[in-house]
């Protein structure tokens, strides 16, 4: 089965788009002054200009709609309502704008979320717990990765799923490998990436790929941004 | 009724009934009379007697029983013919059809003994006038020799011409002469009968049936004197005075139904539903009471206007004639209004009444606990509500203070780490495992904050939100079916806690190897039910999770029913009320 990612992998410098040199211009939404100039911050040292700040997301869509930023990272939860306006605010962007790349934030481990975010069309969208940040190269790399037009779920969503117990379930019948390979699939890694995060081939991931779409009986998608979507409907049963 | 009065009525009859038998027997003219005709003589009179003393114990303000009791004397002295003296037996002769008159009294002043009015009055009296006149005009001219006997004939002391030509004429042109009078009574009774109404009705409809024996039986009597009849004298006047008994026997069943009445009374009010509405207390008691214009009208405290079951205002200082007001014993103001002719039944009223004002009382009643039942629910409601909120408000709390610190904490420490990279491997190190605890302490507070508020449930509704117990669940749960829509936050909330507190159970005591979830919308109500493979033996028992999710369940008016054999796994089912 042939897969290819669509993204530039990890530790390529973002600014080297296909169209312009300049650096990747990202919006961030973040109600909190304190969180957010730590974002900015942390960006800017990776080689992203932060072109806009937003504290909710009325101002989200106002700011993308005249920087028109390569990323947007929002917070789920913003004023005035504190509830999922980020993510809303996400679906509309991505509606008025579709080339722009939407990263959110969350503090809820909600896969609810996710299949919301990720519904209309996956590509250069994702959704990663807020603690991310911690890891200053994980959460760059999230970005860069969405940026490229990957899908990014954060591990942590996907850990849960896989382990969820399923008695009688064909996921019983993957091997340990395959299930590593599932849960990377799952974060919305392509199959060039799987390869180097498990030290394998990419034929070897390709092999593993195909086995696991057997086993579970899933329809080989053609184009693989949609297996993402698949395999995290599958885990969800 | 004076005691004396009664013991003297009643030996009085008695002797009368005596004294009768006695006659007939031993001093009968002009022979012993037939053995019919002494039965149905004797009948009548004891009915009359008898009912007369009855009605007279029943009411003693009324008429009826003296009426009853002369019309029963009466009776009796034309039965002096058999003492073959010239007294008695021209007494006899000359009051022969008084009782008649006094038959007419009764019929016109049925049932309590009262004439209505001047046209009554001028009836009875002519009736009275013409029974009395026309015998005594006929014995002027009839000599008891004409009947066969000679030395032992007693004399007929008004005797002025023995002629038996002018006696027959005489009685022939008197006996004409009684029709209209008859006629006029007969007219009377039926204009009374149409007149009557509600509980006077009855008593009416059964005089008119009463009416139809004496009038006839009288009637005949009459036809008699003018035409030979003498091949039915048996029939006539040995078993026709029966016919006479008629109205006694009418007064005394009457009498049996009112006494009934009263038990019918309390058992009709008794076999109702407890708390009738008034409307439904009104028509039994309406029936009970045999009085179809029954009102039972009420007025709230303040209240000028007393309103009856219909609704219609009802002005108690101006009833229409013919009404009467019972004051009913309740703490609101309420009355029955009924027809005046059951102030002879006062017993029966005061019966009625009790019952009405307990039925009325136990209505009342009930009505003030179902009000404070409602405001228990309504504040048990709004505890749990105000409880709800305050979670939501902790979550929201965690979620933008402690949670959000520790991710700007998390994210300083990631960039003190890079800066300390390479340069300084122990501080290195050091804030490696400071990022990992904040990043531990963030995912306790994540689940802390969950536990108790899910976001997802306010943010996306119980689809989500049970997806996302399901995925928690340590037991293969699936969910079969959740409806996609958003419900009132009381109902979603009771839901998912249903759920959450069922997949708890499942995991901490089932011993399932899977579990189903299914929630369905029905008419107006969510119904959740979680059901497992365990163990079973679950029980709703005080101090069990159960007992606390299924208050939780109540105050929003729903119900949670646990079915759970020993070995046949866990059904538990919520039904929620959901507007």
């Amino acid at each position: 089965m042939p897969v290819t990612g669509p993204g530039t992998g990890p530790g390529t410098n973002p600014g080297t788009g296909p169209a312009d040199d300049a650096p990747m211009r990202v919006v961030i939404a973040e109600d909190s002054v304190l969180l957010a100039e730590g974002l900015k911050r942390v960006l800017a040292d990776a080689g992203f200009e932060v072109a806009g700040l937003a504290a909710d997301a009325g101002a989200l869509i106002r700011l993308t709609g005249q920087i028109r930023p390569r990323v947007v990272l929002a917070d789920i939860r913003m004023p005035p309502t504190q509830t999922t306006e980020g993510l809303e605010a996400a679906l509309e962007i991505r509606r008025r704008w579709p080339g722009t790349a939407v990263l959110v934030m969350s503090q809820h481990v909600e896969t609810q979320h996710v299949v919301e975010l990720l519904a209309g069309d996956p590509r250069g969208v994702g959704y990663v717990l807020k603690e991310r940040v911690a890891d200053i190269a994980q959460f760059t790399d999230a970005v860069r990765r969405v940026a490229a037009g990957e899908s990014v779920i954060d591990p942590e969503i996907i850990a849960r799923l896989v382990a969820r117990p399923r008695a009688g379930s064909p996921l019983e019948s993957l091997t340990d490998r395959e299930k590593e390979v599932l849960a990377l699939m799952a974060e919305g890694r392509s199959n060039q990436a799987i390869a180097q995060q498990l030290w394998m081939s990419p034929k070897t991931v390709e092999t593993h790929v195909g086995s696991i779409f057997t086993k579970l009986d899933l329809l080989p998608d053609a184009g693989d941004h949609r297996r993402v979507l698949a395999v995290l409907a599958f885990l969800r049963q | 009724m004076n005691p004396r009065l009664r013991a003297a009525l009643i030996a009085a009859a008695l002797a009368t009934i005596t004294f009768q038998l006695v006659t007939f027997y031993v001093n009968g003219w002009p022979g012993p009379p037939a053995p019919l005709f002494v039965f149905s003589t004797t009948v009548v009179l004891a009915a009359y007697l008898g009912t007369g003393i009855i009605a007279w114990q029943r009411h003693p303000a009324d008429q009826i029983g003296l009426l009853f009791t002369l019309t029963g004397y009466a009776w009796f002295l034309p039965q002096l013919l058999s003492l073959h003296y010239a007294v008695p037996f021209t007494i006899a002769g000359g009051t022969a059809f008084v009782y008649q008159g006094c038959l007419g009294h009764l019929g016109l002043a049925w049932p309590y003994g009262k004439l209505r009015g001047r046209a009554d009055r001028v009836v009875v009296a002519a009736n009275y006038a013409w029974n009395i006149a026309s015998p005594i005009a006929a014995n002027l001219f009839w000599n008891p020799r004409a009947t066969g006997c000679s030395a032992a004939c007693p004399a007929n002391l008004l005797l002025i011409d023995d002629s038996p030509r002018l006696y027959q004429d005489v009685g022939q042109i008197t006996t004409v002469l009684g029709f209209p009078v008859t006629v006029a009574v007969i007219a009377l009774i039926v204009v009374h009968w149409r007149r009557s109404r509600g509980y006077a009705r009855r008593a009416m409809n059964a005089l008119i049936w009463v009416s139809i024996p004496v009038a006839g039986y009288i009637t005949i009597l009459n036809i008699a004197g003018l035409v030979d009849l003498s091949q039915y004298n048996v029939l006539i006047y040995e078993a026709g005075p029966l016919l006479l008994a008629a109205p006694p026997v009418a007064y005394l069943v009457a009498a049996l139904r009112a006494w009934r009445a009263r038990g019918a009374v309390s058992s009709a009010l008794v076999s109702m539903e407890p708390g009738p509405h008034p409307a439904k207390l009104r028509d039994a008691l309406a029936r009970a009471l045999g009085d179809p214009t029954l009102q039972l009208a009420a007025r709230t405290a303040g209240a000028a206007a007393f309103t009856d079951t219909d609704g219609a205002t009802v002005d108690l200082a101006s009833l229409p004639a013919g009404r009467m007001v019972t004051p009913l014993d309740t703490p609101g103001e309420a009355v029955l209004i009924h027809d005046a002719e059951l102030k002879h039944e006062p017993e029966l009223i005061r019966v009625a009444a009790a019952a009405a004002s307990l039925a009325l009382e136990h209505a009342r009643l009930q009505a003030e606990i179902q009000v404070q039942l409602d405001q228990v629910r309504a504040s048990r409601a709004r505890i749990v509500e105000a409880g709800d909120a305050e979670r939501r408000r902790l979550e929201r709390d965690l979620h933008d203070g402690a949670q959000q610190r520790l991710v700007t904490l998390s994210l300083a420490i990631g960039i003190a780490r890079d800066r300390a990279a390479g340069a300084d491997p122990d501080l290195e190190a050091l804030l490696e495992s400071a990022s990992k605890e904040a990043r531990a302490a963030i995912a306790e507070l994540r689940e802390l904050a969950r536990g108790i508020h899910p976001a997802v449930l306010t943010q996306t509704g119980l689809e989500g939100a049970i997806q996302a117990l399901v995925e928690r669940s340590p037991v293969t749960t699936q969910v079969r079916a959740v409806p996609p829509g958003r419900f009132p936050a009381q109902v979603e909330a009771t839901a998912y806690f249903v759920v959450s507190e069922a997949l708890a159970n499942v995991a901490k005591h089932a011993q399932a190897r899977a579990a189903v979830v299914t929630v369905r919308e029905q008419s107006g109500r969510l119904e959740v039910e979680v059901s497992d493979d365990g163990v079973g033996g679950a029980q709703a028992g005080s101090g069990s999770g159960l007992a606390g999710l299924a208050d939780r369940v109540a105050s929003v008016g729903g119900s949670l029913t646990v079915h759970s054999p020993p070995g046949g796994g866990t059904r538990l089912q919520a039904v929620i009320p959901c507007p």
